[in-house]
């Protein structure tokens, strides 16, 4: 089965290779864990890299301020869609919906004949379908891409900032896609530090190891994994190395025993 | 053909048809309803739809039918025809000043 590279540093061996070809790839976090960057990486390093065109589909971020932003990583974007190798399209959830009916996003496709779409972000469905019409019309998004021949990333944004517990919790179309990849915020030793899992993937092996990640002037790049540490999934990390401290403590008390 | 400076007096007609064309200019890719361009530019859908209709008059953007849904966009081909137009227009009134 073919495989498609996100080239993010060190993501793909953990993929074992990349996500599988024609896939729907969720990418949930807090606000800051950098699901943009993540998305614009994906369609930057596939056009750049490997030659695939993408889209990216935005629902609340101008794409001016894309463009500014993606500059910072060195990513040209307006430069890629004068060549024709990236579409960004801003608009709101139900004209999306509508273009895809009226066969209007046909035409888009065939114009830029993309291999990767993103759609940044699939939250916004939320506040125009009831939460039992989210899952169809997520699915019928998915089915359209599927058909043609598109591998869909949606991020997904997790409303509460440090929420104990999984960010993907409550997240109903956890089962329509393929593979989900969780950002979260965890505060360690009174720092910020970003990790990464990867949570499922449909039909193939990965690293279920968390990863720290990073945030660099050259885009997202995975760091090693995040070792000594527990809860850092649920919010609660605590480490599992036994401090000098800890020691003197239990040194302290079993002398006292003795 | 256009007549340029008509042209260029409706283009600045209104401060909200600046706020639109500033708008699509750094947004080409931008495809919504009346409502969710006005939401973009602070606005209200009612609030615009006078100079949006203005400006696809003139061809600059392009109003689609898609079901019960009117969906406005920039009409690329068209909006570089007339800011080749206009610069045309300037170039020659810059030339006949300097004369």
């Amino acid at each position: 089965m073919a495989r498609l590279r996100t080239g993010i540093p060190g993501l793909d061996e953990m993929l074992m290779g990349g996500f599988m070809e024609g896939d729907a790839v969720l990418v949930a976090g807090n606000a800051g864990t950098g699901k943009t960057t993540f998305g614009l990486q994906y369609l930057v390093n596939g056009i750049v890299q490997y030659g695939e065109n993408g889209v990216l589909i935005t629902f609340e971020q101008l794409p001016d301020q894309i463009y500014r932003d993606a500059m910072t990583f060195g990513w040209d974007l307006r430069k890629l869609e004068e060549e024709n190798k990236i579409r960004i399209i801003l608009t709101s959830p139900p004209v999306l919906m509508k273009m895809i009916e009226a066969s209007m996003f046909d035409e888009l496709i065939r114009d830029v004949s993309p291999r990767r779409i993103v759609i940044d972000s699939i939250s916004h469905l939320e506040t125009y379908v009831s939460p039992s019409e989210l899952r169809k019309e997520v699915y019928r998004l998915l089915m359209y891409f599927k058909s043609k021949g598109l591998s869909s990333l949606l991020t997904w944004e997790v409303a509460n900032l440090m929420n104990s517990g999984s960010p993907t919790e409550g997240v109903s179309i956890n089962f329509l896609v393929d593979a989900i990849i969780l950002l979260k915020l965890v505060e360690i030793e009174s720092s910020m530090r970003r990790a990464l899992l990867v949570l499922k993937m449909r039909g193939s092996d990965h690293d279920k190891t968390l990863r720290e990640y990073l945030i660099t002037s050259q885009g997202i790049k995975l760091s090693s994994p995040f070792a000594g540490y527990e809860g850092i999934i649920t919010g609660t990390p605590r480490s599992t190395r036994l401090t000098e401290d800890s020691l003197r403590e239990w040194a302290k008390a079993f002398g006292r025993k003795g | 053909m256009y007549d340029t400076e008509n042209l260029i007096k409706r283009l600045l007609s209104s401060e909200t048809k600046g706020d639109l064309l500033t708008l699509f200019h750094r947004n080409p890719g931008l495809i919504d309803t009346m409502e969710g361009i006005a939401l973009r530019i602070g606005k209200r859908g009612d609030a615009i739809e006078a100079e949006v209709r203005d400006l696809a008059d003139l061809g600059m953007l392009r109003i689609s039918k898609l079901g019960d849904y009117e969906v406005v966009s920039l009409d690329v081909k068209r909006d570089m025809e007339i800011q080749h137009a206009i610069t045309k227009y300037l170039e020659s009134k810059s030339r006949g000043r300097e004369v």
